[in-house]
């Protein structure tokens, strides 16, 4: 089965792509031949036009209050209001919390939406699969990332893998249940790349993105070479997934370290110091700035982290008791970080002209009580939270949505998982009625029938 | 019982024993189409009282399995209208009476006996079987609505109405009387609202004038009645049909019959919720109708009033395979059979017998966790005699690495880590780990031992087991995930809705330790503690108030006063052989350590509603490990023994699609520590740790808390959650590159003191160094293939540059597929 492509890089359903097989000289073997590609691009499976957009998916785990972001309810009792003030942003359309007053200075360019909500159990974890694949596993069923949907079905634009996670996937958020960062039931061949490390780190570097110094490119060659007399004798691992996605991550390293423009992208040190400040010298806004590199470098998503579990450090998951932080640790560690990060990737993608084709989408899996608890933090609560979209042919200054005088529950335009989701294939060009092969081969939509994107965000 | 939901009907059992009789006659062989036979389901059954129901399930039976609608249309009759009647497949009563059913087919016919009682008998619903039935099927008090933990505008529900008490008492005494008015039941919130006769924000969840709406209404009218202490229970569910070998395309529909305390069923398919686990072989509806979407297995659940029920769905590949395939197919032990016979079902040719040289790696691997040297690669690749594989299994079991392996693997299990005990402690506990591991103790006194350990823990080892869960309730998950597989976590907040374990067995179990205490031992320092029992102290059940009386999940309760350390009665309890949880979780365990695959998958994740993919194979494995007084070396034995674990990891046509019935060997990457130890082993250069004597392989620390980037990467687990889930086997792109940029693999092939030093200053001809690399990391010799094409380039290669050339092949051949994998 032959199924895609970008420039070149058709993909058979393991996942190598064709210059791979081209390479090691086992087209044949494969049975997919250049024929078959012709007649794919006839058909006009593939879409050129579509391959421009990028998309920068944040992850702000442990879901931020939409109280002291951005559906601030000033009329609402003290209890529900919480102890800050909104502020107007830029281009007047609305008013957000003051403790992010960067991100006010931006409102012209993201546009928010204030009555999300999702109906599954309020532990970290579904909200993490719905928001990042649209859909809730159930029956054995693992759903895709939309990172990992892009690489499926676009391949890699470059080089660089088509879907990058900063810095570390997603650890543990208590309910033991997967967090649905991956491609599921597409197949581990179309898995992130994850960095693994922190690249706010003095001497930070991809960790082993360089062969030692003793190895040259003559030997590397040869390593290659002589790992084909081995490999191609063993056929026990046709029947391994595991195996043939191991075969398919030596190409795709191979790729990455053999190009110095791929290596390039996660170089920091190539970045002015002071553009490094500008994102502030920490975890997540060095992540931010990597995925601008990585963007313009080529790669078609990349999911940046805020936080990597609930439990071992202070994240937005403000229960106000231990081992979590409050509603006023929110304001003085959490925002301020967040604030500086988020503002600094768009101005710098719009300075570089890359904001119209990157979409940069704010996500988080449900939001919080709007009642404060006794501990002086708000609890799960899935039931109505805000969630935020700029680039990618998405207008800014805009709010689209409402929730309840008092946050509680959408009270116009209620915006489930799926439907962030779809807007960001939306944005991507991808055709909703498009469809994936699923567990056993069986055709599985993009988005289930009647899911809609956000439109009015566009 | 937990696999009650397997066994066939009670219908099928005399059709069985026919088919059998015409089986064994040769009525049936491969080219002739099997018996047919129609049955109905429920085949006997009564109807109590007027407003009782049943619908009814025509069925053939082909191979003595249920096999589906039949095709044609259908004539249904009743022997006596003024007792049943029937109609759109439901039979209905009449009268007091006893009739017959019969349904036919244009060849075949069947018949289903009705009882009916109670037909003059005023209806009263009863709150807690059939108002909460309503409430929990329109969804009322779900998670997402009124089930939430702060309930949904000031009306709560408990969850999925675990509680019925309670619920009564917000339905009736709140929101001043207004949801329930007796006088005229139609107005009442509890019907306007989910009828959407006044606003609602959940919806329209049910029509006026529909069974829903007529349940409640009357239960309303009848003057709202609390659920009596003593009134009916439910008892069991049953499923129909509860096993079904279904067609690709195909749908069938499922009933589900409750029975209660009192006696009486009720057909309650209308109120279950089914979920199907594998929804690539068959998905569900609403209303119990399956839809056949793919080949495999799958169960379909089906809840109602917290308890589940489970029909096992079996869809057979389309592969033509003729039977004697199956029926030769070589077999050592009673392993073997009763795989093949899953592997006939779903028509899963098996692969054939592996290599000996595959054998000696893959058996080494798995009961040792190292590579076997080149010298014991050599003699075994020699050896000719017929009983080599059995011999070689002995000589496995009764080596020192064994220790270390099983160790290191109850380590994981049990979670000895230094980042949560202090050195001492977690040298001791790991000391009385491996000296359990030493003396092969049966499995079940090394359970009992853990879970009533007392003393200190620097000297009892066991007693750190406490330390690290100090709460009742954490000691409680604990256990049960450990031993029993089995995930209790969501019992603890409200009955769990995957199993039948409700928030009271929950705290029962919990009060179990709610009395064991910690202090500073005397001989302190350095984080010894004492661990010890007193005779007061409860554990306070949160949604009574109240302390729950002791109980082992579904053991027998002991009372407060009851003398003695209540852990005691746990661990009594907990090794039973009766207790089928204990034994088939350490089964399943021991079985995934060797086939890669659990016969109940996860091995972490054993609970009614998780069926094992081999029923007959868990159980008879279950009945040998008693049998054998849970002498864990017997099992392996066993296992390693069989045909199934020796067959190729190679694809056959036909079973490529199969991941979960043994077809064949599933290869699978070495775990972190093991592939670490295997290319120290194969390059000749070991690896250090830090405060460790050098020469100690990665499996021999006692510690997960060391750090080490080789190890992180691969998936070691930080030994912080009692889950095998911590540990990660898959691949990724960071594994590939630290295989081929990092300075593990590099240095250790770059060394002065390795392998290669060794065979260049003993002047080993080119071929005969390609040949050691080959047996030190693959256990086989080269094909001819690879030695030519290697020996090519050694000859194009100056001789300044063959130390260099020596260390790319070895690299080539570690970072292959064939080392990487166990396969």
């Amino acid at each position: 089965m032959l199924n895609i492509t970008g420039q070149g890089t058709a993909h058979t359903c393991d996942g190598v792509s064709r210059r791979d097989f081209l390479q090691v000289g086992t087209l044949g073997a494969a049975g997919v031949s250049l024929a078959e590609l012709e007649r794919a691009r006839a058909e006009g499976k593939t879409r050129p036009e579509a391959d421009r957009r990028s998309v920068i998916m944040i992850f702000n785990l442990g879901a931020p209050s939409q109280f002291e972001t951005f559906d601030p309810k000033p009329e609402a009792p003290s209890e529900i209001r919480g102890p800050f003030k909104p502020i107007p942003v830029a281009g007047g359309g609305f008013s957000i919390s003051e403790i992010l007053p960067r991100h006010a200075e931006h409102g012209d360019k993201f546009s928010v939406v204030r009555s999300c909500y999702h109906t599954a159990a309020a532990v970290h974890d579904t909200g993490h699969q719905m928001m990042q694949t649209g859909r809730l596993f159930t029956g054995g069923v693992n759903t895709p990332h939309a990172g990992c949907v892009a690489s499926y079905l676009q391949g890699r634009r470059t080089d660089l893998p088509p879907h990058v996670v900063l810095p570390e996937p997603m650890g543990s958020t208590g309910g033991n249940l997967p967090h649905g960062q991956d491609a599921g039931f597409l197949g581990k061949a179309h898995d992130p790349f994850v960095l693994m490390a922190d690249p706010s780190k003095e001497n930070f570097r991809v960790p082993d993105l360089l062969p030692p110094k003793s190895i040259g490119e003559a030997r590397l060659d040869r390593r290659k070479r002589l790992r084909q007399i081995v490999d191609s004798t063993v056929k026990d691992f046709e029947g391994s997934e595991n195996a043939k996605l191991l075969d398919s991550s030596f190409q795709a390293a191979f790729r990455i370290i053999t190009s110095e423009k791929a290596r390039a992208a996660f170089d920091l040190s190539q970045e002015s110091k002071k553009t490094r400040d500008r994102y502030g010298m920490n975890r997540f806004g060095q992540c931010c700035l990597m995925a601008r590199r990585l963007v313009e470098a080529g790669v078609r998503c990349v999911t940046v982290n805020t936080f990597l579990t609930v439990f071992n450090e202070i994240t937005w998951d403000i229960h106000g008791t231990k081992p979590f932080t409050s509603i006023e640790g929110m304001r003085d560690i959490v925002a301020p970080m967040y604030d500086q990060a988020y503002s600094a990737l768009l101005e710098d993608l719009t300075q570089r002209g890359l904001l119209e084709d990157t979409l940069v989408c704010n996500l988080s899996e449900f939001g919080r009580t709007p009642r404060v608890n006794p501990a002086g933090g708000r609890d799960h609560w899935p039931q109505c939270w805000s969630v935020y979209f700029a680039g990618g042919g998405v207008q800014g200054g805009r709010v689209i949505g409402k929730s309840d005088p008092i946050g509680a529950y959408p009270a116009e335009h209620p915006v489930a998982p799926n439907n962030a989701v779809a807007t960001i294939f939306k944005s991507l060009g991808f055709d909703l009625e498009e469809e994936l092969p699923g567990p056993s081969g069986r055709p599985f939509p993009l988005v289930d029938q009647g899911t809609e994107a956000i439109n009015e965000l566009f | 019982m937990m696999h009650t939901p397997l066994r066939l009907p009670r219908i099928l059992g005399p059709l069985l024993l026919l088919t059998a009789v015409l089986l064994s006659s040769g009525a049936h062989a491969d080219d002739k189409p099997p018996v047919d036979k129609l049955v109905v389901l429920p085949g006997d059954f009564t109807l109590d009282g007027s407003r009782s129901f049943q619908r009814l399930l025509p069925g053939l039976v082909t191979d003595g399995h249920f096999a589906g609608t039949p095709k044609g249309k259908l004539q249904w009759s009743s022997s006596n209208p003024a007792v049943v009647t029937i109609g759109d497949g439901t039979a209905r009563p009449t009268g007091d009476g006893q009739a017959t059913i019969t349904v036919r087919s244009e060849k075949l016919a069947a018949t289903a006996r009705v009882t009916v009682v109670n037909f003059g008998r005023p209806v009263v619903w009863d709150f807690r079987i059939h108002v909460q039935s309503v409430l929990t099927k329109s969804g009322c008090n779900s998670g997402a609505c009124h089930g939430a933990l702060a309930g949904k505008n000031g009306f709560k529900l408990s969850l999925r109405g675990y509680d019925p008490v309670a619920d009564v008492r917000t339905i009736t005494r709140q929101n001043r009387g207004r949801r329930v008015i007796p006088n005229d039941p139609g107005r009442s919130l509890l019907l306007t609202k989910p009828t959407g006769a006044v606003p609602h924000k959940g919806g329209v969840r049910f029509e006026e004038g529909s069974p829903e709406y007529r349940v409640v209404s009357e239960w309303i009218a009848a003057g709202h009645p609390p659920p009596k202490d003593d009134g009916p229970r439910i008892k069991r569910l049953e499923i129909l049909p509860a096993n079904a070998v279904l067609k690709p395309g195909t749908n069938q529909q499922l009933v589900v019959r409750a029975h209660f305390t009192d006696g009486h069923a009720e057909d309650v398919t209308r109120w279950a919720k089914f979920t199907s686990n594998n929804t690539t072989v068959a998905d569900v509806d609403d209303v119990g109708n399956v839809s056949v979407t793919g080949h495999g297995e799958t169960a379909v659940v089906a809840w109602y009033l917290s308890r589940n029920v489970v029909a096992a769905l079996s869809v057979p590949y389309g592969n033509d395979v003729a039977n004697g395939v199956f029926d030769k197919s070589p077999r050592n032990n009673f392993i073997d059979g009763l795989v093949l016979d899953k592997l006939k079902g779903l028509r899963l040719p098996p692969s054939p017998r592996t290599g000996d040289a595959e054998f000696l790696r893959r058996a080494t691997l798995d009961t040792l966790g190292v590579l076997p040297t080149p010298v014991e690669a050599r003699a075994f690749l020699n050896d000719t005699s017929p009983d080599r594989r059995a011999r070689l299994v002995e000589k496995l079991l009764a080596r020192p690495e064994y220790i270390d392996y099983w160790t290191h693997k109850w380590s994981d299990l049990l979670l000895v880590t230094s980042s949560k005990l202090k050195p001492p402690s977690m040298k001791s506990y790991s000391k009385w780990i491996r000296d359990h591991v030493a003396a092969n103790t049966p499995w079940d006194e090394f359970a009992r031992d853990l879970v009533t350990a007392r003393g200190t823990t620097h000297t009892n080892g066991a007693a750190n087991f406490f330390v690290l869960h100090r709460d009742p309730a954490d000691m409680a998950e604990t256990v049960s995930m450990a031993f029993l597989g089995m995930s209790i976590q969501c019992a603890k907040c409200h009955d769990h809705p995957l199993e039948k374990w409700t928030n009271d067995e929950f705290y029962g179990m919990a009060n179990l330790f709610s009395r064991v205490r910690f202090k500073i031992a005397p001989e302190g320092g350095d984080g010894n503690q004492s661990i010890f029992t007193t005779t007061s102290g409860e554990l306070i059940q949160p949604r009574t108030g109240k302390p729950q009386l002791p109980r082992p999940l579904d053991g027998k309760t002991i009372g407060f006063e009851e003398p003695g350390d209540r852990r005691d009665h746990l661990a009594n309890w907990l090794v039973a052989p009766g207790n089928p949880y204990f034994t088939r979780a350490i089964v399943n365990r021991i079985w995934a350590n060797f086939l890669g695959t659990g016969i109940v998958e996860k091995v972490d994740d054993l609970r009614l509603t998780n069926p094992p993919s081999n029923e007959q194979l868990l159980a008879r494995l279950s009945g040998f490990l008693v049998e054998n007084r849970y002498d864990l070396k017997s099992l392996i034995r066993l296992i390693m023994n069989s045909q199934t674990y020796q067959r190729s990891s190679r694809v056959t046509a036909g079973n490529r699609a199969d991941l979960r019935f043994y077809a064949r060997y599933y290869p699978r990457r070495l775990k972190a520590e093991v592939l670490l130890d295997a290319i120290s082993s194969a390059t000749g250069q070991p690896t250090t740790f830090k405060g460790y004597p050098a020469g100690t392989r990665s499996l021999q620390l006692p510690d997960s808390n060391i750090a080490s980037r080789f190890l992180s990467t691969f998936g070691r687990p930080d030994r912080v959650i009692t889950c095998e889930c911590e540990r990660s086997d898959e691949p990724s792109m960071v594994q590939v590159l630290h295989i081929l940029n990092g300075d593990t693999l590099n240095n250790k092939l770059q060394s002065k003191t390795n392998r290669i030093g060794k065979w260049l200053a003993a002047g080993l001809p080119d071929y005969r160094i390609v040949e050691s690399i080959y047996l030190a990391s693959l256990s086989r010799y080269p094909t001819n293939r690879e030695m030519s094409e290697t020996l090519k380039i050694f000859a194009e290669t100056p001789a300044d540059q063959k130390r260099a050339l020596i260390e790319d092949v070895f690299w080539s051949v570690i970072s292959s597929r064939e080392f990487l994998f166990n396969h």
